[in-house]
């Protein structure tokens, strides 16, 4: 990547014998929303912090512009940070909190006064520039972090599960307020989160983390739609697995045989004719359709009903059970416990898995 | 009658019940116990007579009048505040800096590090002016004001550290990071965010310091001679030589004075 804001080169942290970071290498694009998505413990408060300069890598580089900066102590990085507990000064005023930065780099009071006020109206708080950080809502706190760390106008803003300690309500609200606030300030947002639905729908790219090693990194759609991990197919969504036997290449496919039946399954770069590889099929990808039909027989054996959708545990013979998502709208069979069904899908259904 | 009705329900914290009647009669009657002897010496300080007692033929001021022309007792009165202070001073700056730099620690280390600091509370005061005794002899610090400062900021360290600590207890703890991440550095961080939060615990902190400081006698007559006098001392001193009732005035001046600082403290809190 040529406009690369920020380079991380095969960076290793260690901690006795766990590798917090396993030699990551990541370019964060200008500008871009990139989000840093793993289960507890996958090193990524330890990537942010790395970034952020709190945490001392055992080996590799983080460089900026092209510029080294993994030594530079983090008051001279100027990143802003936002913190999963706010981290409000408690002594300060909301607005002497805002200011903070300001005043530690010497800009004038008037000044001051008014980037102060540009802040808080950004994130809608300007009326209570005079309260104290106890005397506000978590939601209002996290405003005004937000606003604290913009205030010095960063080029990288790092925020660290931002939105964990709030409702479900409140999180979703502030995850529009945060997506507007990016475009409008063309800052290069790094997310940290372990909420998968947070993560497909603020970000422009996702990096997906597991013991410390990137698994995968791409939009959220690719990411979505072909994962190239059985971790990524089942962290991101729900998948179900099975195996299939590569019988031949066809141009842009693979026919395959996925217990018995002959299949055909689209892929740039299918795997080795005569071996056998691990496929994901999306539970809302497969096709209800009544019994004696083509596709694989199966018999339902549980539905779980979500309001829009409804899912169901289909048991096949050749494939084991099968997780099956379904609009409740949608019109033909309706499905009820012990009911024979055939499942079918489209050929782009399936996705290749390398090994893991 | 009109006298104003006060109804129950209006008196702050509920209305009178018989426990509430129980439990003030309890409270104001522990307050005496604990007070009464404290009070006693205001009349014996008034006392006619030449000796310690109550007076006899009529009261007189004759003993605040040698009180407040002794030198010898003004001096030990300033002394005692003057060693206070800079008890307090000294004790404040250097207790709250420990425990700022445990908070910021924040490991093991700096746990143990508490506990050792703290256990001094726990040694008998001989015991540990035993110890000053034999140390300043060998620094050359018997019968210096020095001396006395410097145990007394020993004995007061831990309060000072004990109160700071609990004023951080409750800190967030990635607050550095957030004010580093802001632009500021370490030192500035201690001083604008974690000295400020610290502040009531050290102000409680001097307090103590300078109380410790200023009724401390075991140390005292372990480590000074002729040359150091302080209040307590001349007290204990007066007490053996004669029984001269002007140690009852310097006690009712002293519980005058705390009665005030207690009154002002109270007046500030709410
Ligand atoms: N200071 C530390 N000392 C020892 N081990 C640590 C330290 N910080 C992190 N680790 C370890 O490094 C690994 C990655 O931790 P990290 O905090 O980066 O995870 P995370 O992805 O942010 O998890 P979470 O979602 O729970 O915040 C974990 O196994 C953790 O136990
Ligand atoms: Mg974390």
């Amino acid at each position: 990547m040529t406009d690369a804001i920020l380079s991380i080169r095969n960076a290793l942290k260690t901690y006795g014998e766990t590798n917090a970071l396993d030699h990551v290498d990541l370019d964060v694009a200008e500008g871009e929303f990139l989000t840093l998505l793993g289960p507890s413990g996958s090193g990524k408060t330890t990537l942010l912090t790395a970034v952020a300069g709190f945490t001392q890598l055992t080996a590799g580089t983080v460089s900026m512009r092209g510029a080294n900066i993994t030594s530079l102590p983090p008051e001279k990085r100027g990143f802003g940070m936002v913190f999963q507990g706010y981290a409000l000064f408690p002594t300060m005023t909301v607005g002497q909190n805002v200011g903070f930065p300001l005043k530690v780099r010497g800009v004038g009071k008037a000044e001051i006064r008014d980037r102060v006020k540009e802040c808080l109206d950004l994130v809608q708080m300007a009326a209570f520039a005079d309260r104290m950080p106890s005397q506000l809502s978590g939601g209002q706190q996290q405003r005004v972090a937000l606003a604290r760390a913009l205030s010095f106008r960063p080029q990288v803003l790092l925020l660290d599960e931002p939105l964990s300690a709030l409702d479900k309500k409140l999180r979703a609200d502030l995850q529009w307020e945060l997506k507007a606030l990016h475009e409008k300030l063309g800052v290069t947002f790094i997310y940290v989160t372990h909420d998968q639905e947070e993560a497909l729908s603020m970000s422009d790219r996702i990096v997906i983390l597991s013991g410390g090693k990137i698994q995968q990194a791409g939009d959220p759609e690719t990411l979505y739609n072909r994962p190239r991990t059985g971790f990524v197919a089942n962290f991101l969504g729900k998948s179900n697995f099975a195996d299939a036997k590569v019988l031949a290449h066809l141009p842009g496919a693979a026919a395959c045989d996925l217990g018995g039946a002959a299949v055909e399954i689209d892929s740039p770069a299918p795997p080795p004719v005569g071996t056998t590889a691990r496929v994901a099929l999306r539970p809302e990808r497969i096709v209800l359709g009544a019994a004696g039909g083509p596709g694989v027989p199966g018999r339902v054996a549980q539905i779980s009903y979500l309001g829009e959708r409804a899912q169901l545990i289909v048991e096949t013979d050749t494939l084991g059970p099968l997780l099956v998502s379904r609009p409740t709208w949608k019109a033909g069979i309706h499905p009820e416990r012990d009911l024979p069904v055939t499942l079918t899908w489209d050929r782009d259904a399936c996705v290749f898995l390398e090994e893991a | 009658m009109s006298a104003p009705k006060t109804a129950p329900e209006t008196v702050p914290g509920g209305p009178a019940s018989a426990f509430r009647i129980a439990m003030g009669t309890g409270g104001w009657l522990v307050a005496a116990f604990l007070a009464l002897p404290i009070l006693v010496v205001i009349p014996v300080s008034l006392t006619d007579t030449s000796y310690i007692g109550l007076p006899k033929d009529g009261l007189s001021l004759q003993h605040y009048e040698s009180y407040f022309t002794s030198a010898r007792w003004l001096g030990g009165t300033a002394a005692s505040i003057l060693v206070g202070l800079a008890v307090a001073l000294i004790s404040t700056v250097l207790g709250a800096a420990f425990s700022i730099g445990c908070w910021f620690l924040g490991n093991r280390a700096a746990t143990i590090a508490r506990w050792v600091l703290i256990v001094p509370i726990l040694v008998p005061p001989v015991v540990q002016s035993l110890g000053f005794y034999r140390f300043w002899v060998t620094l050359g610090l018997i019968d210096t004001w020095t001396g006395v400062i410097l145990a007394h900021t020993l004995l007061a360290l831990p309060y000072v550290s004990i109160s700071v600590f609990a004023a951080l207890a409750n800190l967030d703890p990635k607050l550095p990071q957030a004010a580093r991440s802001l632009g500021a550095s370490v030192w500035r961080t201690v001083w604008e965010v974690v000295v400020p939060a610290a502040r009531p615990g050290m102000i409680t902190g001097a307090v103590f310091a300078f109380i410790v400081s200023f009724d401390e006698i075991v140390s005292v007559l372990f480590i000074t001679v002729r040359r150091v006098e302080t209040l307590p001392k001349l007290i204990w001193e007066g007490i053996q030589d004669n029984i001269d009732p002007t140690i009852a005035v310097v006690a009712t001046v002293l519980v005058l004075v705390t009665l005030v600082l207690a009154g002002a403290v109270a007046v500030r809190r709410t």
